[in-house]
């Protein structure tokens, strides 16, 4: 056995365990969901019936399905524009300017981070109550009158629902931001301050050009986590209600997973398994840029 | 060289650690598997489960393995799918998780009318005799309305609307035994800021509605809805049901809605206590549940029937129960139709009734609390019990649970976003599939 062919075997053998992993943990379960979203079959029985693409024909159609998609791509841009502006803003905020107490406003900003979802949706339920709330008292102070905004009302959850999002999701998008901020050189902003360059056209000529690989990895995050967090933060704080107004795809999928539709909730799956892919694919290659250096 | 069996090693290790774990496990002495869910009456007092397997276990030799988990579903679920059944299970239709109600359009559950006949382990009593009357007829517990048994019943409460009896005794008020009392207290509260009415969240709708279907046309209106007959809309009780409904829906407080959410239901709650609204529909155990709450001065919990729709007519309260039963698949089906016949012993009545968890047997007011006795006197006070549920039908893709279509819009039609005619339209448009999927048909 010649040198190379040894080296080969050994990064073969190194590899074994995580593929083997990957393949009986990531990719036979993803194979399975295609497979049985073309099955009517009960979560718990084993019998199933080939239904070829009629479980996606009346999904097409489901109102309740398509209210579910409406809000996930609601909270996936509402949540990723949101996020992302004021993640940059306070990045470059406490990375470039001298701030007082710039660690305890990182840490302050990361705490939301490492809440449960469940403590998060308590905290909310507080923020939110209509009687007592902080959001209804600050109002009332400020404009002399009760006001009694009803939050989680059929036409506030959503927003009710995306201000938890972003407040929970900004503080990690900010320090990864800040940790490839504090990595461009001093020396470009100097010699931009020389030709006359002010902040703003620094943030926009320098910094952001300068991250941009950084950007466009968290731009797939924010989708995929979007997706995620949507479901938690729906199933702890709304129930998907009042009457659905607040379901999200995943919700959607979870609930006819209840309703003994395993088949259908595949479908489900599939369409959100297809539906992040290809947004994902769209954004990467959308924000493809030459990578600059420095 | 040493290298090459270096890496060799390394990578055995690595790969042998993938499959530890998966090794047979040890046999064991079959012990009777009993999963039951840890609902209000475990959590105030813990250990009842655990009691009632002891005192089982000792009655009768046979060794219990528990499983008690809150999300029982979600437990056993995931081991039932991998094909590792409990033997008995103590969980009721009506979950939002729908497990047994999964079970049941499937036909996995073990037929359990022999139990019937049974004689309750240490005692001379047949299961059949001590059970109390009319407990083990409806589809309930005979899903297929064939009757045979599939499911036993298991602690009852009776169901109304709560309100604040020291509020009603300050104002004078008369509690309603009439819909049209109800309308005129509720334009007398109005005066005071209070709104007529609130619910926890619509899944509390099951109790109301379906008391509400006996008030209103009896069995026979009950049998027509709960077996999805459309044309029952366009009769006079069919009118009458939904006027009252929408009537209520509109005298219902507005903040309802918005806290209707398994988060915030217990502000809904607490809207009773505090004189926000006087009305709610709900069962005995709201009483433990929010025994820690700021309730206004003079608060007393109260609870009534429904209203009868006419003077001198039936008023009803719906009487909400458990279900326990045996999945097909289950190893030990002898001893778990043991275990269950012994739940209706007088030594497990005992340690239930302890945590106010209530057997529906014959002599179980001997186990009842002074509150309790007070709350399960509603039906010798007049009120009749109403039993029974909506019938089961095959899933439809597209096709969600009548609570989708019967209890679930109320929330929008309080805050005014569907009409009453949009209400019934979606509800005559489902139940269509539903009767065509009826699997009793």
């Amino acid at each position: 056995m010649n040198k190379r062919k040894r080296q080969n075997i050994f990064i073969a053998l190194c590899l074994a365990p995580a593929t083997i992993l990957f393949l009986i943990f990531m990719v036979s379960p993803t194979v399975d969901v295609f497979r049985m979203s073309f099955f009517e079959r009960g979560a718990y029985s084993k019998t199933e019936n080939y239904v070829g693409l009629q479980n996606f024909g009346v999904l097409l159609k489901d109102t309740r399905f398509i209210v579910a998609c409406q809000n996930t791509i609601f909270l996936i841009v509402v949540v990723t524009v949101v996020t992302f502006a004021l993640a940059l803003f306070f990045a470059a905020c406490l990375t470039r300017e001298k701030v007082k107490g710039n660690n305890f406003f990182r840490i302050v900003f990361y705490i939301p981070n490492i809440l449960s979802v469940v403590v998060i949706s308590g905290v909310f339920s507080a923020i939110y109550d209509t009687k007592n709330g902080l959001l209804n008292s600050l109002a009332s102070v400020f404009s002399g009158k009760t006001v009694s905004v009803l939050w989680k009302s059929e036409e506030l959850v959503v927003i009710s629902v995306a201000i938890a999002l972003v407040w929970q999701a900004i503080g990690y998008y900010m320090v990864m931001y800040m940790a490839s901020m504090s990595s461009i050189p001093e020396s470009l902003y100097e010699s931009a301050g020389l030709d006359g360059a002010g902040k703003m056209v620094q943030f926009f000529k320098i910094t952001i050009p300068l991250i941009w690989t950084n950007i466009r990895t968290t731009l797939t995050f924010f989708i995929i986590s979007t997706i995620n967090m949507a479901f938690l933060f729906v199933k702890a704080m709304t129930s998907g209600g009042p009457n659905g107004s607040s379901e999200v795809v995943l919700s959607f999928m979870y609930s006819q997973k209840d309703a003994g539709l395993y088949g259908y909730s595949m479908a489900a799956g599939v369409v959100i398994f297809i539906f992040s892919f290809a947004l994902s694919a769209l954004v990467n290659k959308a924000t493809k840029r030459e990578t600059l250096q420095y | 060289m040493l290298k090459r069996i270096l890496s060799v090693i390394i990578s055995a290790i690595l790969i042998t650690g993938l499959f530890a774990g998966c090794g047979e496990k040890e046999p064991m002495a079959p012990k009777l598997k009993v999963a039951a869910l840890s609902s209000g009456y475990e959590e105030t007092m813990p250990g009842m489960w655990q009691e009632i397997c002891d005192a089982f276990t000792k009655k009768t030799g046979i060794e219990t393995e528990l499983i008690l988990e809150k999300n029982l579903e979600d437990v056993i679920g995931a081991s039932m799918q991998g094909g590792d059944y409990p033997d008995v299970v103590l969980l009721a239709t009506g979950r939002e998780a729908g497990l047994t109600e999964q079970l049941i359009k499937d036909k996995n559950l073990e037929e359990l009318t022999d139990v019937l006949n049974m004689t309750i382990p240490g005692e001379k009593t047949k299961v059949k005799d001590k059970i109390s009357g009319g407990f083990t007829e409806s589809v309930a517990t005979n899903p297929y309305a064939d009757g045979k048994t599939y499911l036993m019943p298991m602690f009852y409460s009776p169901c109304g609307l709560f309100y604040n009896k020291g509020l009603f005794q300050e104002k004078g008020w008369k509690v309603p035994t009439t819909w049209d009392e109800m309308w005129e207290l509720a334009e007398e509260a109005k005066k005071e800021n209070i709104a007529l009415f609130t619910y926890p969240t619509t899944g509390y709708f099951d109790s109301f509605f379906f008391s509400l279907m006996y008030a209103v046309g009896g069995p026979e209106f009950f049998n027509k809805v709960t077996n999805y007959e459309n044309s029952v809309w366009e009769t006079e009780e069919g009118k009458t049901f939904i006027d009252i409904v929408a009537k209520l829906a509109s005298y219902t407080n507005k903040k309802t809605p918005s806290q209707a959410n398994d988060q915030d239901f217990s502000k809904n709650q607490l809207m009773v206590m505090q004189n926000e609204a006087l009305f709610m529909p709900n069962g005995t155990w709201v009483v433990g549940e929010m025994a820690d709450a700021v309730a206004a001065d003079g608060f007393e919990w109260g609870m009534t029937a429904l209203p009868a729709v006419e003077k001198g007519g039936d008023a009803y309260a719906y009487t909400w129960m458990e279900q326990i039963w045996v999945p097909k698949g289950a190893e030990n089906v002898k001893d778990a139709k043991t275990f269950i016949s012994y739940m209706y012993s007088d030594e497990a009545a005992a340690i239930f009734a302890k945590r106010n968890a209530v057997q529906p047997i014959k002599n179980v007011s001997n186990f009842l609390n002074d509150e309790n006795k007070l709350f399960y006197s509603v039906y010798e006070n007049g009120a009749k019990a109403a039993i029974g549920n909506f019938a089961a039908y095959k899933s439809v893709a597209g096709l969600g649970n009548p609570a989708d279509y019967f209890f679930a819009p109320i929330n929008s039609l309080v805050s005014g976003n569907i009409t009453k005619e949009q209400y019934v339209n979606d509800i005559v448009k489902a139940t269509d599939q539903m009767r065509e999927n009826l699997l009793n048909k």
